[in-house]
This record gives structure tokens, C-alpha cells and sequence, in this order.
């Protein structure tokens, strides 16, 4: 990771964001962020699969909504593993598929599903990743921020990883921003 | 008193002896404590590497050089800690510093591998940044010798603090041998003086509490004590014995020698008379020969009569009882003189006495010394044509002596010791008549005063006799 470029310039302008991110595969910011959710995965322990057979199947990335990230996640997640797994990467098109994901990231063009996504998943052993505002404290476990001086920050959702019996690192804990869950 | 006293030396001994093993248990200690907080310090040092290291790796993999320089900042809760880093690929990564104006160093940038460096005045200690065993890179830290510092200061205080009183108490345990060795023994020594100097062998050293050897060389000591005043008691009492054995048969052979004498006086007496009555009566009828026979058997009783008179004379000397009295040797001698030429009168004979000779002694034995000694003087000059006869004083060693010279006959130096023994002539009878026993009178008598007697001579020149009278002048 520390190979990758530190800084970059900003290429998301406000107003711009969801037709951006249709076009901007490769942009720099999702190369980070992808190598993000390789290491969050590296952090995190899953609770031991009920079926013995969950071991041979590959640590399964799922993306919803809009793939922002081009090749870059492949590229990051290539020749690595998760617990001894290696790694998938599947674009869900339906909702029910990501339960049976490890990880999940939801698009910033959810938005608007996102209490639908959540209510999904709650519960179930998966980590939810997005970039998109207030995630954490809406129920998602870790959501990914932009700082001013542009570096990658990450808000983590005690309550919600818990829940779904997942294990967070105290090294990671001690790097997030710790939030508390807004009950709407 | 060039020599130091044992009891001294034993304490020097003891205070030396004390010091090398109180520096040689400080130095020990000093060792061991330093190695002690040495690795105590390397093993703190690394326990708080290894948590940081741990902690620090999500913020490495995460790129979080903030949320690194955080952890980093942590550290300043402890004072030791001058600095601490993490490099990653031979950079700095974060860097935390107490001191502000503090560099990372090139070394610190080229160390990978965990360990521990002491440097002039810190510890350094390294650790690799793993996360889920892949190296991230290094962190280092930079920590203070303060409490190495420390235990050089405290041991220094604890050595001042334990070390004098420990010495001063060394001094006053070197004490203990002064009294328990060398005490004893001065008095050892001091009485072995008085009893060297006193002859008093009934003292004995007292028997006191010391070691084991000590009070064997008392008890030594005084068995020597007893062992010569026994001797001596003995031979006291043999010499005692032997001198009243030797008494008592000088007594018998006196008593002996003294009735031989007076016992051959009558028979002597019975011939001289005899002898005498027939060449009175019976002359005519004897013929010339006869005669002669006869005054020859006169003259050898004549000669055997004063024989017995000086025998009789010596042994007086020897039985009469001594008793000394201030004596004018001077008239004594003039006496003898004035006697001697009243009894000869056709000779000459010049007598040079030094006046007012004076000695405490028997004046009547001295008489009868001079009587000798003059009378032999007298006898041996009488070749001389112009005999002198001196009587004066000198001394002999430190004792005031007496001496008569002549310048007569003299004699052989060679028989000087033969002299004064009875019988002992060594001129012919012819020559110069005598007995052979005046000079042992004299001796006899000069010795029963406690004197010496002497003579020395030169054959044909003369003779000088030397006489000390011994007793208190």
C-alpha cells in the first residue's frame, strides 16, 4: 500500500459526483479505496462459517449498485487471500446475493436503497463498506470519508459489526472514527 | 623500636585485608546491579516496542502517518524516551521527539532487523512493523541511560554510607589482636627482664585469656621458670655439699701437715742435740772425718728445723682467722727492712719505700708477706753491689696493687706460674739457700684476702711482685 501515491488532486467536483462516477473507473480515489476494503478484510475476523464447506469458496467481494472502481479492486485483490481464501469479486444485481457475500460495498448510487440494503443484511455476518455520507450512522458498519486535505478517512460502526458478529482489530478501531448509530 | 608491634601489624593486617573484600563485594555488586538495570532497561524498552509496533501497524498499512505520529506521541509519558520512529523502505514514516529541535539519525533509517544498541548515553532498541506477518517496516526508539545514571549514583551513596561506618568498625575489630596478642606478650617480655635482671626465679608470668599459642608461651614460660629455679636449687645444694667436703678434708690434711711438723720437732731437736753433745764430749776421740760427718748431720737438721718452722708458718697463715684493720703498709715494710739489715749487717742494700701506703688488711699476714717478699728481695740481691729494693703502690686493672721490685737474680719469664707453688725452687740451693715455700705463703695469704699475686721477672736483671688485697678498699 505504501507504494500507491499518497497524494492525489481532487478530480470529484460537487454536482458532478454520480455522472463522475460512472465514467471515472479508474479514478485515483477508488484505487485507494479499493485497496481499503482489501485491508479492512485483513482486519476483521468472521465468525466461523456454520457449513465446513464455506472454507474452499473464495472470500467473495460483492459491489452494489454502480462499480466505481474499474479494474483497480481486481488489481488489488489479485494473487491475495482472506483467511486462506482467494478472493472473488461479484457485481450483485440481486439483493438476496449478498448475503451470501463476505464483504459489501454499496455504490454511492444506492443512496436511496440504502435502508432496504441494510434491513437486508442486518444481522448477517457481512461487512458493509460505502462512500457514502453518514453510512456508519445509518446502520452501515464502516463508511468511507474524503478529508479536506484529501486523505481517506474511515468512520466504523461498533454496533453494527458486532451485531453481525463480526471481529474488528483493536489496530483498526484505534484508525477509525468511531460513530454511534442514528435511530431513525 | 625500628620493628612495628605484632598487635599493629595484625590490625593494619585486618583493616587491609577488610577493604580489599569490601571493594572487591562493592565492585561485585556494582557489576551485577548495572548488568541488572541494563537488561531490565532493554527489556522495558522492548515490551513498550513491541506494543507500539503493534498498534502502529494499522495506521502503516493504512498509510495513517497522523494516526502514527499519535501513537508515537504517546510515549511522552515516559521520561526516558528521548525519541522513537517508524520507517518505512528506508523513510521516515513518523517521527516523534521530546526534544523538538531532535533529527532521525541515517542509522536509524538503515536498521530493519529487531534488536537493541547502547550508544553514548542512550539505548537504542529496533522492531520490524508486521501486520499479519508481512513487514511494514521499522520502528525505533531512543531511550536515556537516566537509571543506569541513577544506580552508579545510589551505589556511590550506598558505598559512602556502608564502607566508612564498615571501616570504622574494621578499625575498631584491629584493636582486638593489641589487647589478646600483643599485650600478653609485652608482659611475657617485660617480666623475662626482671628476671634477668633480679635473678629471682620464683615468679611466675600470670595466666591470661588470649589465644591458644599465647597462653602456651605463658605456661611455657613459667614451666621454664620452674625448671632453672630447681636446677639452681640443686646445684646450690651440691656446691654447698662439695664446698664443706672440701672444707673438711683441707681441715684434716692442715691438722695433718701442722702435727707432722710440730711432731718432727722433737725428734729433730733429740739429733741436734745429740749431734751436738758428742762433738762437745766426744771430739778428741772422733777423727777429723768424724767431725765433719757430724756438723753436716748438724746443718741438714738446722736446715730441716726452719723447713718445719715455715711449714708450721704456712699452715698458721691458713688456720688463722682473717681480720682486716687499716694498715700502714709503709711502716710494715720499713720494719721488715730495718730487721733485715740489723740482721746483716755487712751488707748494703738500698730500700726506696713510697710513704703513707695504706690498705685494709690482717696486719699481722701482711707482715709476714713483706717479711717474704722483702726477704727474698733482700736474699736475691745479694750479688748486686749497689742492691735496690723498691716498695710502691700502682694498680692492676681497675684494683689499687701493690708491688715490691728488686734488681737481683731474677728469673726465667717461662716459669713465672711455677713460682708461687710450695717446694718450687728455681735457683739452686747453693746458690741462693731457701725453702721454696715463702712464695707459697704469700699467695696463700694474699688469696685468703681475695687478692691476686704476680710476678714477672727478667734472669739476671730482676724481678717485680704485684699483690692486690682484694675486699673493699
Amino acid at each position: 500500500m505504501a507504494g500507491l501515491p499518497w497524494r492525489w488532486p481532487v478530480l470529484l467536483l460537487t454536482g458532478l459526483g454520480v455522472a463522475q462516477v460512472c465514467v471515472a473507473g479508474t479514478a485515483p480515489e477508488y484505487r485507494v479505496k479499493a485497496a481499503f476494503i482489501y485491508k479492512f478484510a485483513t482486519y476483521i475476523r468472521w465468525p466461523p462459517s456454520p457449513s465446513g464447506a464455506a472454507r474452499t469458496t473464495p472470500f467473495l467481494i460483492g459491489i452494489i449498485g454502480s462499480d466505481p472502481f474499474g479494474t483497480s479492486l481486481e488489481e488489488v485483490v489479485r494473487n491475495q487471500t482472506v483467511q486462506g481464501r482467494s478472493i472473488g469479486i461479484k457485481v450483485l444485481t440481486r439483493m438476496e446475493d449478498a448475503l451470501a457475500c463476505d464483504v459489501v460495498f454499496v455504490a454511492d448510487t444506492e443512496r436511496s436503497n440504502l435502508p432496504r440494503i441494510l434491513a437486508v443484511l442486518r444481522g448477517a455476518p457481512v461487512l458493509t463498506v460505502s462512500d457514502l455520507d453518514d453510512f456508519a450512522e445509518q446502520g452501515g458498519m464502516i463508511g468511507l470519508d474524503t478529508t479536506e486535505d484529501n486523505h481517506i478517512r474511515f468512520d466504523i460502526n461498533k454496533a453494527a459489526v458486532e451485531r453481525a458478529g463480526l471481529r474488528a482489530s483493536s489496530q483498526l478501531l484505534q484508525l477509525a472514527h468511531i460513530v454511534v448509530e442514528v435511530h431513525r | 623500636m625500628s620493628s612495628s608491634s605484632i598487635g599493629r601489624n595484625l590490625g593494619w593486617l585486618s583493616i587491609f585485608s577488610s577493604s580489599i573484600a569490601l571493594i572487591a563485594a562493592s565492585l561485585a555488586l556494582l557489576f551485577f546491579q548495572l548488568q541488572e538495570v541494563k537488561s531490565s532497561l532493554v527489556v522495558r524498552l522492548e515490551t513498550v516496542a513491541e506494543l507500539i509496533a503493534f498498534n502502529i501497524a494499522a495506521a502503516v498499512d493504512f498509510n495513517d502517518a497522523e494516526a502514527a505520529k499519535t501513537m508515537l506521541s504517546s510515549l511522552k509519558t515516559r521520561q526516558a524516551i528521548s525519541s522513537a520512529g517508524v520507517v518505512v523502505n528506508g523513510r521516515i514514516f513518523a517521527f516523534y521527539s521530546r526534544d523538538a529541535a531532535a533529527a532521525p539519525r541515517s542509522e536509524d533509517l538503515r536498521t530493519t532487523s529487531a534488536g537493541h544498541r547502547f550508544g553514548d548515553r542512550e539505548l537504542t532498541v529496533y522492531r520490524p512493523i508486521l501486520s499479519h506477518g508481512r513487514p511494514l517496516g521499522t520502528l525505533f526508539i531512543h531511550a536515556g541511560l537516566h537509571d543506569y545514571d541513577q544506580t552508579w549514583r545510589r551505589f556511590a551513596i550506598i558505598t559512602g554510607l556502608v564502607a566508612i561506618p564498615a571501616l570504622l568498625i574494621a578499625l575498631l575489630i584491629s584493636q582486638l589482636p593489641q589487647r589478646i596478642i600483643s599485650r600478653p606478650i609485652l608482659r611475657l617480655a617485660s617480666l623475662a627482664a626482671t628476671v634477668s635482671a633480679t635473678k629471682d626465679y620464683s615468679v611466675r608470668a600470670p595466666v591470661v585469656r588470649s589465644t591458644a599459642e599465647i597462653e602456651q608461651l605463658v605456661s611455657t614460660f613459667n614451666q621454664m621458670l620452674a625448671e632453672i629455679e630447681g636446677s639452681r636449687a640443686t646445684l646450690e645444694q651440691s656446691v654447698a655439699d662439695r664446698t664443706s667436703e672440701l672444707a673438711a678434708a683441707n681441715r684434716e690434711l692442715e691438722a695433718f701437715s701442722y702435727s707432722v711438723s710440730h711432731d718432727l720437732r722433737a725428734p729433730l731437736r733429740a739429733i741436734d742435740g745429740f749431734s751436738k753433745a758428742i762433738l762437745s764430749d766426744y771430739a778428741p776421740n772422733l777423727d777429723e772425718r768424724g767431725v765433719h760427718f757430724l756438723e753436716r748431720v748438724r746443718s741438714g737438721t738446722q736446715r730441716m728445723s726452719v723447713l718445719i718452722d715455715d711449714m708450721l708458718q704456712l699452715s698458721k697463715v691458713t688456720r688463722r682467722p682473717l681480720e682486716r684493720s687499716e694498715v700502714d703498709l709503709t711502716k710494715v715494710a720499713q720494719d721488715v727492712a730495718d730487721e733485715l739489715a740489723r740482721r746483716n749487717p755487712g751488707r748494703q742494700v738500698c730500700f726506696a719505700i713510697e710513704p703513707d701506703l695504706r690498705a685494709a688488711a690482717d696486719p699481722h699476714l701482711l707482715a709476714i708477706v713483706f717479711e717474704n717478699l722483702l726477704g727474698n728481695a733482700w736474699k736475691f740481691t745479694g750479688n748486686r753491689t749497689e742492691a735496690r729494693v723498691e716498695v710502691g703502690q700502682t694498680s692492676l686493672g681497675n684494683e689499687p696493687a701493690f708491688f715490691v721490685r728488686d734488681n737481683g737474680a731474677g728469673f726465667d719469664a717461662a716459669y713465672a706460674s711455677k713460682l708461687f707453688g710450695p717446694f718450687q725452687r728455681l735457683h739452686d740451693e747453693s746458690e741462693f739457700e731457701g725453702t721454696g715455700i715463702g712464695l707459697a705463703t704469700v699467695k696463700r695469704i694474699i688469696t685468703r684476702h681475695g687478692g691476686h699475686v704476680s710476678a714477672e721477672g727478667v734472669e739476671g736483671v730482676g724481678a717485680t711482685f704485684y699483690f692486690t688485697l682484694g675486699g673493699k678498699s
